[in-house]
């Protein structure tokens, strides 16, 4: 067993110094760090917030309220279409949370009725007995709904949140109607919180046509109902032009109307009348899809709450032929012309659009408001002092927690193998900087305090092994074979102690929510690692040093 | 001296561990039971992780705090249960304050907040009962802009569709019960943070919800459960059934005596406290794996010998390994309690004595239970044999 061939040595030594090699941007200043290619510069350790400062939410999306907004809306569109089908009704009612249930005026008008209702949305579910329909969405469409609605917050919150790009805000799903928010850096949440409220600012107005057809892009004067907007594509060539005139709009305190950005900066802008016609906050959803039957162009389909629904329709309906402008962040995103009147609550954008462009103005059509209510159900937060008096104290535990351990094992197992056991318990702490850096994790005083009993319990491996030897050799075994056999009858054991603990380890990861995961991470990667330095690594170094001294006496 | 190994125990001990096994076994019962009639009599000292509520981490702008001072201004504040601790130093506590409810109490709350923050002309009232709609007045009319700024100022986060549109002085905002209580923690915090905020420094917030406590404490529970049965599984797999209720039995003891230790040191029982259950537990099984492995071993190799001085002899054999494995981790943990800061605090203590008692239960309980559940040694020693007579064929 202490025979190991040359190739093991080296792939030992290998190991341990590409783990050397990941660990090292921790420790590096910043100065030589960007000096060294990207990918490396990566492979560090996140601090955690509870150590940097910042702000942690978990945020709920009120997912019922979404749901019964949709029932809502079907159960208008089937009202329509019944009409439409002249299927007499007596009642169209939504059960909260669950389906439409409509009553018919006629039992044997059903299937009509039915097939009606089918062609609306061939996803639906639809049942009837006797004068009855129950409709309700399939399993399939309520997941991907669900999905929709919290992919669009997430981007929603990205947008709000992290306006300016260099906030670097962590916003991630969690479990099924959740949104995990981390900001580093902050204190007051109140204005973060004000971002999150922030405005919708997807509006929806009339071109002002007698000003467009004058042909003149910034007209010098302008009726008081109207104002000029930059086009999206007109500021997207404004920046590839002029970086500095676009750095300077977006820095601009206070915020320039879009007026003042077209008079100043005179991109291709229109002229669109003050009023509002209808709200971001009034659609409901908006896609990329394809126009079935002038073979399948690409087209965006949007579909309008009730009250959104109403003042479209009516817009519309008094302004065929005319332009209407979608206005988003100060930008006119699109303006297409009116083809006819949009009642419903549903409608299309045509245009000579690629998919690529469609899914983008999709995208952006969606953004203009949540999908749903997000209410905090979790909030921590932490100062940047307090999370250094963090550091502070977790990084005395863990080098004197260190030292420590590492008297104690010089003390009773001499220092050739004390020493053993401190470089490889050093190796093993080296492997699980390594491991965190590669996998992003984020270290969180909890995760120091991991660490600390990672120290603690990497030398007991060792403890298991020498105490065996000891005992070997008390048996009256010479050096060699007291090595041999005590390094072997203690492995079992040595796996055993580390699998239950790794069971617990694995458990909390599980459970684990922000520092605890970061306890679980530190504690479980350290186990693992671990493994490694207590089975291979120390058997190399006692094989190394037995062939070098020959010894003996075990120093043990 | 350093350069030379040094023998903490002398090389073959001879005591008796489980003659005393009966007075172990009182003195475990006693404590277990006396924790169990903490828990119940006295209480954890629950944390906001699973009861919800806030949590503030204050330090006083000049000298010392005085915590009575602070008690009772925040005391006096009409947010229920507050409780009080210096934290890390003599400057600095931590205030915390029970969960709220959503109830029309915070909706006066929130009114005062409005009313010192945004200015008099504000007001905040309560919707209809039973639902959680609370309506906002604002000195002049609003746009949708200005309303938004609003709502944050009390903390409340909106969805574009809850506002009024067009531009109005006041504001419905419709709110389920559980909406409106998840809100009344910002609230609080508002609260606390207007009453103490000329004198504090506020160094750190933390707010949980009803919901979220009440998920964590379930998640906590199942998870304490499933580790300990994880385990036994794992001990009865590679050993007998004996070995895995043993290990169990010496498990329950560990996770029940830690947790007397919260109840009369009145320790913080949050998250963190869990994931110290549950360390220990994965920790101290080691310990008993190590005495029942070598109890195995010796079972082969010494035929004739009867249970009780099989497991004397076992435990003997290995308790400076026992001992020693527990010492590293033991100063380890030191490092923590003492340099560790109070946030870690109360998870290190529970480490500290978890290792202790661990150590303790592994010799004393996890064997002793093998000698009550009567296993036999003739009975493994059989069952191997067959195992090799099969082998060989």
């Amino acid at each position: 067993m202490l025979n190991l061939p040359r190739w093991q040595v080296i792939g030992i030594i290998a190991v341990t110094l590409l783990a050397a090699l990941f660990a090292l941007p921790n420790l590096l200043p910043g100065s030589v760090l960007d000096k060294l290619p990207g990918w490396y510069q990566q492979s560090r350790i996140n601090l955690g917030l509870d150590l940097r400062g910042g702000a942690h939410f978990l945020l709920e999306a009120d997912l019922r309220s979404v749901l019964n907004e949709r029932l809502t809306n079907l159960s208008d569109s089937v009202r329509g279409e019944l009409r439409k089908q002249q299927v007499g009704f007596k009642d169209v009612t939504v059960q909260s949370g669950a389906s439409v249930t409509v009553v018919l005026r006629e039992e044997a008008q059903r299937a009509k009725a039915i097939e009606g209702i089918r062609s609306l949305d061939p996803s639906l579910q639809v049942s009837g007995v006797g004068d009855t329909i129950q409709l309700a969405f399939s399993n399939v469409d309520l997941v991907r709904k669900k999905k929709e609605v919290i992919d669009q917050s997430i981007e929603i919150l990205r947008r709000r949140v992290d306006e300016t790009g260099t906030i670097e805000p962590t916003i991630v799903r969690q479990g099924d109607d959740r949104i995990l928010l981390q900001v580093p850096g902050i204190k007051d949440t109140t204005d973060l919180k004000r971002k999150i409220n922030q405005t919708a600012k997807l509006t929806f107005h009339l071109v002002n046509e007698d000003v467009a057809q004058t042909g003149q892009n910034i007209p010098p004067t302008l009726p008081p109902t109207t104002f000029l907007a930059p086009t999206r594509e007109g500021m997207q060539a404004l920046r590839a032009a002029n970086p500095k005139a676009y750095e300077d709009i977006l820095s601009a305190n206070p915020r320039l109307t879009p007026e003042q950005v077209c008079r100043r900066y005179q991109p291709p802008c229109l002229p669109v009348f003050k009023r509002v016609v209808v709200g971001g906050e009034d659609l409901d959803d908006a896609k990329a899809t394809f126009d079935q039957q002038q073979g399948s162009r690409p087209i965006i389909s949007f579909t309008f709450n009730s009250a959104g629904g109403r003042a479209f329709c009516a817009a519309t309906r008094a302004n065929i032929g005319k332009r209407l402008a979608i206005q988003l962040d100060n930008e006119i995103i699109s303006a297409p012309v009116v083809q006819s009147a949009i009642c419903g609550g549903s409608g299309i954008i045509t245009g000579q659009f690629t998919t690529q462009q469609t899914q983008e103005q999709a995208l952006l059509l969606r953004s203009g408001a949540l999908p749903a209510t997000l209410s905090i159900i979790e909030e921590r937060t932490v100062g940047a002092d307090l999370g250094a008096d963090a550091i502070r104290a977790g990084t005395v535990a863990a080098v004197v927690g260190t030292a420590l351990v590492i008297l104690f094992m010089l003390f009773v197992y001499g220092p050739v193998f004390g020493g053993f056991a401190s470089i490889a318990m050093m190796v093993n702490m080296l492997l699980v900087f390594a491991g965190m850096s590669l996998l992003g994790a984020s270290l969180t005083l909890p995760g120091i305090a991991g660490l600390v009993l990672t120290v603690g319990m990497s030398v007991d491996s060792n403890v298991l092994i020498y105490e065996r030897v000891r005992e070997e050799k008390a048996n009256g075994r010479s050096p060699f074979s007291a090595l041999a056999t005590g390094y072997e009858r203690a492995l079992t054991a040595v796996i055993d102690s580390n699998l239950t603990a790794l069971i617990a380890g694995v458990l909390l990861f599980g459970m684990g929510s922000g520092p605890i995961k970061g306890f679980a991470t530190s504690l479980t990667l350290g186990l693992l690692t671990h493994l490694f330095t207590a089975t291979v690594f120390t058997r190399m170094l006692l094989a190394v040093w037995v062939r070098w001294r020959r010894p003996t006496e075990l120093p043990v | 001296m350093l350069w030379k190994p040094h023998h903490l125990i002398r090389h073959r001990t001879s005591f008796d561990f489980l003659g005393k096994r009966k007075i172990a076994l009182i003195l475990s019962t006693a404590i277990n039971v006396l924790s169990l009639v903490g828990v119940f009599v006295l209480g954890l000292n629950f944390g906001i992780d699973f009861e919800g509520g806030i949590a503030i981490q204050v330090r006083a702008k000049q000298g010392d705090i005085h915590l009575e001072q602070l008690r009772s201004t925040v005391g006096n504040l009409g947010l229920g249960e507050v409780s009080l601790q210096e934290f890390g130093d003599s400057r600095s506590a931590l205030i915390r304050v029970q969960r709220q409810e959503g109830n029309a109490q915070c909706v006066v709350h929130a009114d005062q907040v409005m009313k010192r923050r945004a200015g008099p002309g504000w007001a905040v009232k309560p919707g209809p009962a039973n639902s959680g709609d609370i309506e906002f007045t604002a000195p002049g009319a609003l746009d949708p802009v200005g309303w938004r700024d609003a709502v944050s100022r009390v903390g409340l986060t909106i969805q574009e569709r809850q506002l009024p549109r067009g531009a109005t002085n006041t504001a419905k905002i419709d709110m389920t019960l559980e909406q409106r209580a998840e809100w009344c923690q910002q609230v609080a915090i508002k609260v606390v943070e207007d009453a103490i905020s000329g004198q504090y420094e506020l160094r750190g917030t933390e707010s949980v919800g009803p919901k979220i406590g009440d998920e964590l404490m379930h998640s906590g529970i199942w998870a304490v459960i499933a580790t300990l049965a994880a385990i036994a599984i794992y001990v009865w797999v590679r050993f007998e059934w004996q070995f895995g209720v043993g290990a169990l039995i010496a498990l329950l003891h560990d996770v029940i005596s830690t947790i007397g230790l919260f109840v009369v040191f009145h320790l913080d029982f949050s998250l963190t406290a869990l994931a110290a259950l549950m360390t220990i537990a994965g920790y101290s099984i080691n310990d008993t794996v190590v005495i029942f492995d070598r109890v195995r071993e010796n079972m082969r190799r010494y035929k004739k010998m009867g249970l009780i001085e099989l497991l004397n002899f076992s435990i003997n054999e290995t308790l400076a390994r026992t001992l020693m494995t527990s010492g590293t981790v033991f100063v380890a943990v030191l490092a923590l309690v003492l340099f560790g800061g109070p946030v870690l605090y109360s998870f290190s203590i529970a480490m500290l004595w978890g290792v202790i008692v661990g150590t303790y239960s592994s010799i004393w309980i996890a064997s002793a239970t093998l000698v009550y559940l009567n296993l036999r040694p003739e009975q493994i020693r059989g069952k191997e044999d067959e195992a090799a007579a099969k082998a060989k064929a």
